[in-house]
């Protein structure tokens, strides 16, 4: 019985299966290529390896992010300009919590989740009075008040204000310095274990109400569906995952700039789903990979001008990509397939 | 008989829903012809069609000889084809003299005509500065009504006129179009078969996205079964 | 009138509270203070109202959330500085630019050419692909060996700041003009204009298909097209001429050509941008929101590249520069006969271009936009149009075209305000952002889509925010308390937003927008 299930699962799922198995090995293969064995990879040996495990778990941080604005902007259609609130909270507060209180890893976790359920409660309080373009700069009022108080003097010995958090160290063992591939596979493991979560929910009841909300919430509605619950739902699972996103941060980078509670962070969080394709999971990993590559590659071999050319991709994207890449690609694969069909039928007849 | 308007099998689609497949309605010159048919059948999509709101994928429209289909929806209605559309659409910020302004299609349109439409509805005379939105239902269809009559059109294109109006105020409805009927063809899309049987003179039955049957309306007040069948209990 | 309290009631409360609140900050400061503080709030609330009112504007007619709305308000700035502080870098500027769009004034031919089917198949998929490419080439090509006498921000003694104060000081000096060396001016032509139909041509190819026949040939776009050439040609011809004319100007007129000029390159700018852009994205609004955001990440780079990134500030003209003999003027009289910098009105020193000049250009769009909106048939379209499109689009009138005018005429208000900003509050990279969401901030306490909503939004924004920056010198003290507290300069952000989000909760659309 259980083998006759595994193989169609297997089948169903073999991209993602592949993707997974080449960042299971990435570390590795990079390493290989370097010139280090996957011993001294596995014991943490300097190198292009341990660099690009680093530009991955900045990947996973952003693609986690990311999949929790999708969840509320793309599945449900809550435009919140407020995001980047949700990740703040979780990157100070892992900050603060470690570093001023010195609490434990475990500890701060159950913190920040109480947090996370809190914020998504404030947001959500506002839910009913306003709605579209007006719920966006709300919540935008309430991330910016969120940032001054962040970048404000007063609490400077928490905050670092205006400089950021510094110097918060994070458990031995998984230490970005020393302990980097457990690190990235914690990351990775994270990512997979929120992704799955996600996908279960969109296809869940709760999740296709979410859906039906999007596009027409009157609809909802009359259907006898008090889509306020369902929308603080989504809220709350979106606020949780961006704040755990926030918590990785923390623990992986050296300094938590004030920029991550700024409208800016939101718009790339915007930036990442619009590049992948607004409602589609995929799109999230998608367009983090995309916008994270694009960014290091044109900072690194163009330098300062990088967001000209970043601003013109963009505009091409949406030019020529009309839904994202994987919005377009879902739309574009029979075409595609058919047109492979038919340059195999036209190589096989000669 | 002449036929003004000449739709020949269209196919719409919304998005990717295949709304209209294979709607055919000709209307003759100088008559009014009914376009009846159950809610959600596609009567309102098929005149948005003929004007280009919703471009129709497949098919042919032809007004007065012209092939239409394919055009911009201002080029369609600058040919002479004037629109009432549902839910009594007037312009709400606007006075009612603004409301009729503005369908001028040629500077003093609006003045030359100004005669004939208080002829028609002698309520907006008195209203004429008030804004759209103090305006009763009824006023505010008569309006809706009179902006399609200030420029020069052949062709009106009538989307539920009687919907939400109390019993006195369709008489005097029907007793407009009747009237104006006289000089331009309309064609009416109309829920109530009572006011539709009494105002046309043709018909054309759309049921799901098709055109089903069409013909005199004298010859459907008897058929009882098609009513029954196409529009329910009549 | 019962009826109307009864409907506005809370409406009322709200107003009547932000005006208590207004007369307790203005009882909580020296009567030279507080006109100091109204003035210059009403002086960046016209600034704001410039951006705000284009963006409602655009926002209520197109649905369309510019946020490249605060670039090209920076852009119009920048713009202005050009032209005033460099004329000749300017008038170099015009041929090139000229013969470049000469080729989009062809548009209808082009659409005609696209959407009669004159290429089938693969070669309609490629040929716009390869029209571009080689177009680009051919602009690239000209354009770096193209003579224009400009600045040059990586060499400080010739960066725009030093120019700048210079300029300041009456001491600008321009440069002899550039001649043409590597290339001659017959081929530099012959390839701008070449590259231009090129350009366009293929753009229009990209768009056919997706827009609806066109069912006549515009012979005016033919008139356009000579007369962009003619243009590009003649001030070609007449470069030094022009130059010398405009550098022997005095500075009033040539700030008022700077304004134009600015105003000029936003109308235009901004039916480019709807015309190219915005235009094939109406069916899928979200992306109208990447589109606008990269367009303003690009608009930022270029003004970095060209200007450089330091901040600096346009001298005023001299209508408003005086500082010799009956200075600080005592009143707008003495004003007028010295065209003094400042004016002393109730023991404050006040300078008249920020707070007199700007509010008042900032009160007169007010009503010009206003007369237009309510008196012309162009306002009543526009109006008409908020609400429902579709109808407008019935009736016979091709609501494109008013979508490509509302769109250049807010792109125009908004470079309105940044060139009138720059002599101000001075020219940075980061001007247009904060402005844009000052903007945004004005609207959305006004309410999104109303004209007037703006107008009260930017009012209350900038006073706002300038009683803060007071309050944060004086301090307020707190009763029954020996405390004096002193806002700092991030609170004055945060308070507008903060006054935004009470609004918006207890009046979902704002003041005095109207309900959906």
């Amino acid at each position: 019985m259980a083998k006759n299930r595994f193989f169609p699962t297997l089948k169903s799922n073999g991209g993602m299966l592949v993707t997974l198995a080449v960042f299971i090995l990435l570390p590795f293969i990079v390493g290989l290529f370097d010139g280090a064995s996957p011993a001294q990879v596995w014991i943490n040996g300097s190198g292009q390896s341990k660099f690009i495990q680093g530009l991955a778990i900045e990947i996973f941080i952003l693609a986690l992010y990311a999949l929790s604005y999708d969840l509320i902007f793309g599945f449900t259609g809550l435009l919140s300009f407020g995001h980047s609130m949700f990740f703040a909270v979780g990157a100070y507060g892992t900050g603060i919590l470690l570093k001023n209180f010195g609490f434990s890893l475990p500890a701060t976790f159950g913190v920040i989740f109480l947090a996370g359920i809190l914020q998504a409660l404030l947001f959500g309080m506002v839910l009913p009075r306003v709605k579209g373009i007006t719920f966006a700069l709300v919540t935008l009022g309430m991330a910016s008040v969120f940032h001054v108080l962040v970048i404000s003097s007063e609490l400077g010995p928490y905050t670092g204000s205006d400089v950021g958090l510094q110097g918060v160290v994070p458990p031995e063992f998984i230490s970005p310095a020393s302990q980097r591939l457990r690190l990235y596979f914690v990351t990775l493991a994270v990512l997979i274990l929120v992704f799955m979560l996600y996908k279960r929910f969109v296809n869940s009841p709760t999740g296709r109400v979410c859906t039906a909300i999007r596009e027409n919430e009157g609809r909802a509605l009359m259907l006898g569906y008090n889509t306020f619950y369902f929308k603080l739902a989504a809220l709350a699972l979106s606020s949780l995952t961006a704040a755990l996103a926030g918590m990785l941060h923390t623990i992986y980078q050296p300094i938590v700039s004030p920029n991550v509670a700024g409208l800016g962070y939101t718009v790339t969080a915007l930036l990442i789903i619009l590049i992948g394709g607004v409602g589609t999971l995929n799109g999230a990993l998608v367009g983090a990979v995309v916008f994270r590559l694009l960014d290091y590659g044109l900072r690194r071999y163009i330098g300062e001008s990088a967001s000209f050319i970043n601003g013109a991709v963009y505009v091409a994207i949406v030019l020529f990509l009309p839904f994202g890449i994987v919005g377009t690609w879902r739309l574009k694969s029979a075409q595609v397939k058919q047109g492979w069909e038919r340059l195999a039928k036209l190589f096989g007849s000669r | 008989m002449e036929t003004i308007l000449d739709v020949q099998d269209i196919h719409t689609f919304i998005g990717q829903y295949h709304i209209l497949q294979g709607v055919s309605v000709r209307a003759p010159k100088g008559s009014i012809t009914a376009l009846l048919g159950r809610n959600g059948a596609g009567k309102t999509t098929t005149l948005k069609s003929i004007l280009g709101l919703t471009p129709p994928r497949q098919g042919k429209v032809v007004f007065d000889g012209r092939e239409i289909n394919g055009m911009r929806s201002f080029d369609i209605a600058s040919l002479g084809i004037g629109f009432v559309p549902e839910h009594r659409a007037i312009f709400r910020d606007l006075s009612v003299e603004e409301n009729l302004k503005i369908a001028e299609r040629q500077k003093g349109d609006y003045v030359r005509k100004q005669e004939f439409i208080f002829s028609l509805f002698p309520d907006l005379k008195r209203l004429i500065r008030l804004p759209g939105t103090h305006l009763s239902g009824g006023q505010q269809q008569m309006l809706a009504i009179a902006r399609a009559l200030v420029a020069d059109n052949q062709l009106l294109l009538i989307d539920e006129p009687s919907e939400g109006l109390a019993p006195v105020l369709i008489e005097q409805l029907m007793e407009a179009i009747k009237q104006l009927s006289a000089e331009t063809s309309v064609v009416l899309v109309e829920q109530n078969f009572l006011v539709a049987s009494k105002l046309a003179e043709y018909y054309v039955i759309i049921e799901e996205g098709r055109s089903v049957k069409q013909g005199n309306m004298k010859d459907l007040a008897d058929d009882k079964a098609t009513i029954h069948r196409y529009l329910g209990a009549a | 009138m019962s009826i109307f309290l009864r409907k506005n009631f809370t409406r009322l409360i709200v107003l009547a509270v932000l005006a208590a609140l207004f007369v307790a900050a203005a009882g909580g400061m020296e009567s030279s203070d507080f006109v100091i503080t109204l003035l210059r709030g009403l002086s960046v609330g016209s600034l704001t109202f410039l951006v705000a009112s284009g963006f409602s504007l655009i926002f209520g007619l197109l649905d369309v959330l510019n946020l490249a709305h605060g670039t090209l308000f920076m852009i119009g700035a920048y713009i202005g500085w050009t032209v005033y502080v460099r004329p000749d870098t300017f008038v170099d500027l015009l041929t090139p630019l000229f013969l470049i769009f000469s080729g989009f004034m062809l548009g209808d031919v082009w659409a005609v050419i696209g959407t009669r089917g004159l290429f089938a198949g693969g070669m309609k998929r490629i040929l716009p692909w390869a029209g571009m490419l080689v177009s680009a080439l051919i602009l690239v090509g000209v354009l770096r060996s193209y003579p224009v006498s400009i600045w040059n921000p990586e060499d400080y003694a010739q960066s725009p700041v030093s120019i700048s104060y210079l300029a300041g000081l009456g001491q600008n000096l321009l440069p002899p003009p550039a001649a043409f060396e590597s290339i001659s001016p017959l081929l530099a032509f012959a390839g701008l204009l070449l590259g231009s139909l090129l350009l366009a041509f293929s753009l229009a190819l990209f768009a056919a298909g997706k827009q609806g026949l066109v069912s006549r040939l515009n012979w005016c776009s033919f008139a356009g097209f000579g007369a962009f050439l003619l243009a590009g040609i003649l001030f070609f011809v007449f470069n030094d001429a022009l130059t010398n004319f405009l550098a022997s100007l005095n500075t009033n007129w040539l700030f008022l050509i700077a304004v134009s000029v600015a105003v000029a390159t936003g109308v235009g700018l901004g039916a480019l941008m709807e015309t190219t852009l915005i235009r094939p994205l109406y069916i899928r609004p979200i992306y109208q929101l990447m589109l606008t955001l990269g367009l303003s990440a690009i608009g930022i780079e270029m003004v970095r590249a060209i200007w450089g990134r330091p901040e600096f500030t346009m001298p005023r003209p001299a209508f408003f520069a005086g500082t010799g003999e009956g200075c600080p003027a005592t009143s707008l009289a003495d004003w007028w006969q010295y065209h003094c910098s400042t004016m002393i009105l109730l023991d404050g020193r006040i300078r008249i271009y920020n707070e007199i000049f700007v509010p008042i250009i900032g009160l007169t769009v007010l009503i010009g936009v206003w007369i237009l909106l309510q008196r012309s048939r162009l306002g009543m379209v526009i109006r008409a149009g908020v609400q429902d499109r579709e109808m407008v689009e019935a009736l016979g009138i091709n609501v494109r075209r008013v979508f490509t005018l509302v769109f250049a005429l807010g792109v125009g208000l908004a470079a309105l305000g940044g060139v009138l900003a720059a002599p101000s509050i001075g020219l940075s990279n980061m001007m247009g952002e904060s402005f844009l969401l000052n903007a945004l901030i004005a609207l959305a306490i006004g309410g999104l889509t109303s004209y007037p909503g703006a107008a009260l939004g930017s009012l209350l924004v900038g006073l706002l925010q300038q009683f803060i920056i007071k309050y944060g010198q004086i301090g307020i003290p707190i009763p029954f308390a020996d405390i004096i507290f002193k806002p700092t300069p991030p609170i004055v952000p945060a308070s507008t937003i903060l006054l935004m989000v009470v609004v918006l909760l207890i009046l979902p659309n704002g003041l005095l927008g109207k309900k959906e």
